[in-house]
């Protein structure tokens, strides 16, 4: 949720935000949104019917958990002395970044392929092409 | 739009319409007039 330090460039290109979970609200409530403040949707897709709508797959076991940029990331969360969130109940689940322009047409569609998200700059620049 | 499609570049996004962590029901429709970010979080314990 790395987008959340941006939102007053967010604001400038008037765009709405929205996050989707699949995890249990209470759990989603203790690890990631632990001390922050969002001022944004979080919606919660128990039965994951829209994560499929939108494409969403499942990776498999090796495609994340046997890929070194993973835990290269834990590594330099740990040196940062950063706190590392338990896991959710899925941690095959992947997700995506999407786009939408004014009229609600897709005009960046990024689903995981791994454990990674698009450069937050890139949403942006995205988000501001839709604002005009 | 069925399960496990493929969302692409060009296309109307598909409805999302779920409730909300603190209550309430969210539409994507609502947000019509304004560019938007959906980001599907993965696991979020």
């Amino acid at each position: 949720m790395k987008v959340l330090e941006y939102k007053r460039q967010l604001d400038e290109a008037d765009a709405s935000v929205v996050f989707v979970t699949f995890d249990d609200p209470e759990p989603v409530r203790r690890g990631l949104l632990a001390g922050l403040e969002v001022p944004y949707p979080v919606l919660v897709d128990r039965e994951r019917v829209v994560y499929r709508a939108w494409g969403l797959r499942r990776s498999s076991l090796a495609g994340i958990w046997l890929d070194p940029r993973l835990w290269a990331r834990y590594a330099a969360l740990i040196v940062r002395g950063e706190r590392l969130r338990r896991l959710g109940s899925d941690t095959l689940q992947l997700g995506g970044d999407f786009v939408l322009d004014r009229a609600g047409k897709v005009v960046y569609a990024r689903p995981q392929q791994r454990d990674d998200r698009p450069p937050v700059g890139e949403l942006l620049r995205m988000l501001r092409s839709a604002s005009r | 739009m069925t399960a496990d499609a493929v969302v692409r570049v060009g296309v109307s996004a598909p409805p999302l319409d779920l409730p909300m962590l603190d209550g309430g029901l969210f539409s994507l429709r609502g947000e019509r007039g304004h560019p938007v970010l959906v980001s599907f979080l993965r696991h979020a314990g």
